[in-house]
Order: structure tokens, then sequence, then C-alpha cells
């Protein structure tokens, strides 16, 4: 593994084709490259989105890390889960629905809106508690070893989210499996 | 109201976290927490965080260890409104929890430039990634435990 930052090799932009001909705002540089001045951490927390990644789809996984990301508004985190998300086969109609998947449940099976649904509980965990009726949904639909795996998905992304946030991590440069 | 005057139980969610990825939270929280090397401020910050939260484990948990760390008793007290503790906290010890303020409610937008800024003129880059790291494990933590209903102080998670 290289380093948390991929090499920017001489590129002013994000790498994504932009149909815009005026020109773009800069790109702002990262508060704190944490990684490089919390090593250990950094390992630890790979080793927990492994551990956290066992026996749940990757599509689905994908789809709740990208909710997530929305809700705590992580840039770097919703340019590298929606990219790995069509890595994995999803589709860019389910992904942007996502955000509105409230008014959007065809785009979707019973077993995705009830982690999406838990995955918005447990995410604005400051407004209160993860509501019986959220649970006992993803209860219903989840094995108790899968629906562990998902809260812990669920934990996990949004620990990497006020990491992404607070270092103000820069988006628009991650490549699929840059990380694995 | 049952006979006693208490509450019924809360339902119970029993869902047991699989032991991988258990050892690998203790394993960022144990790197984080030793990279910080101040056990009180990691207590501190800890503890406002699951208050934000709402996780109760997180806090008995947190607020035990800080007894056992010698933390003052006036100081957990007073965590809650720390902004208007007068002299009970430092600068540094208001800049930390400012700043877990700030990386506990991202919902409500983005950690500010001056609480970023005030931290980072308390902590060195080492010292800021690792209180980061801190307050984004307990976020962590508290959504493993409070979804999961966990009572405070049980070993069965």
């Amino acid at each position: 593994m290289g380093s948390f930052f991929p090499s920017l090799g001489g590129m002013t932009t994000n790498e994504n084709t932009v149909p815009v001909s005026e020109p773009l705002a800069a790109e702002q540089s990262p508060r704190l490259e944490w990684a490089k001045h919390a090593p250990e951490v950094w390992k630890a927390m790979l080793r927990l989105e492994k551990a956290a990644a066992q026996g749940l789809d990757p599509k689905l996984s994908e789809l709740v890390k990208i909710r997530a990301s929305q809700l705590n508004h992580c840039a770097f985190c919703l340019d590298m889960h929606t990219k790995d998300a069509l890595a994995a086969g999803e589709s860019v109609e389910r992904i942007v629905q996502l955000a509105a998947w409230e008014e959007s449940r065809h785009f979707y099976t019973e077993k995705e809106l009830a982690a999406i649904e838990l995955t918005e509980a447990v995410t604005v965990l400051t407004d209160g508690f993860v509501p019986d009726e959220v649970y006992g949904r993803a209860a219903a639909h989840f094995g108790e070893a899968e629906l562990a795996q998902l809260i812990s998905a669920i934990a996990v992304i949004n620990t990497w989210n006020r990491f992404g946030v607070t270092c103000r991590l820069t988006p628009g440069h991650y490549r699929p499996g840059q990380y694995a | 109201m049952t006979a006693t005057g208490t509450a019924a139980p809360a339902t119970a969610r029993s869902t047991h976290l699989d032991g991988a990825v258990r050892s690998a939270m203790r394993a960022v929280s144990a790197a984080a927490g030793r990279g910080l090397g101040d056990a009180a401020l990691a207590e501190l910050v800890q503890i406002r965080a699951s208050q934000l939260n709402h996780c109760a484990f997180c806090l008995h948990l947190h607020l035990g260890i800080a007894r056992q760390e010698g933390v003052d008793e006036r100081r957990l007290d007073l965590l809650a409104a720390w902004e208007e503790a007068g002299d009970v906290f430092d600068a540094r010890e208001r800049a930390a929890p400012a700043l877990t303020e700030a990386v506990t409610v991202l919902t409500e937008g983005f950690v500010p430039d001056a609480v970023y800024e005030e931290a980072a003129g308390h902590f060195d880059a080492d010292g800021l990634a690792h209180l980061l790291a801190l307050v984004a494990a307990v976020n962590g933590w508290n959504r493993l435990m409070a979804a999961r209903r966990i009572p405070p102080g049980s070993a069965d998670w």
C-alpha cells in the first residue's frame, strides 16, 4: 500500500469529465493528512474495514456507505463509494435516487430499504435513538450475524466520514481498489 | 407503570458483534489513545461524544474509566456545559470538546474553521490526528452499542 493520498501526478483538477466550458473553482488542500500522523490508527482502520465487510453483499454495503456519507456530508467518501458502487455493478439510477429513497422505493428491494432506513437512524444518533420499528424491519430481513455486520458497516463508515470531513480530504481522485 | 413505579425494560436487541470487528475497533481506539498520550483528556472527549450520541453503554464505561484515572468529579459533572464552566477547563481542554462536538454532529454541517484552528493551536499534527481518531472511533462505538441497545455495564455484546 502506498500513501494514503494518491499522487496527483501534475493534475490540477480532478480527473472526472466535467462538461462545462468555464474554469472550475480551485481545489482545496486537505487540512491534515491524518494517516501520516497516525499510521497505527490507519492500519487498524483498514483491518476494521475488512472485518466489517465480511458477509455483506458489496452492492448493499456501498448503498449504505453512500447514504451515510450523504448525511454526514463527506465529499471524499462520496467520491470513493459512488465509484466503488459503480465498480461493483451498481446502476447510476439507484445511486442518484438514493438521497430520495423514501420516494423511490421501487428502485430498491425491501431488504435494501430496511438497511438504508437503519443506516439513517444509526447515523443521526444525535437526534435520538434508533426506533424499534426501524430496528425490527432490519431484523426481519437480516439474520443475526448479517445484521451485526450491517450495523458494524454503518458504524465504520460513520467513523471514516469523521476523518474525511474533519481533515477536509479532497474528493475526485479516488480509483476503485486503491486501498484494497 | 408497574407496581414498583419503574418503567418496563426496553426491548432487548440481541446482536453480537463479530469478533474480528470487536478486535479491530479496540485496536483503533487503543492506537488513538496511545498516540494522544493524555488519558484524562481521552476520557473527557469520549464522554462528551457519548453524551451527544446518547450511548448509555459508552457513558457508563468512560465515566468509570475517568474516575479510575482520577478525573475530578466536578469536571465530569460540568463537561456537558464546558462552555459555561468558567475555569474548570483550560484552553486546551476546551478546544478538545469543541472539536469533539463539531466532529460528532456532522449531519448538521461541516467542522468550522474556527473550531479546527483552535484545536490545531493546542495540539501538534500528531496529537490532533490521534485526538480526531479517538473521537471518530468513539462515534463508531456509540453506534455499535446504542443501535443494539447494549445495557450499561453489560459484558455480553
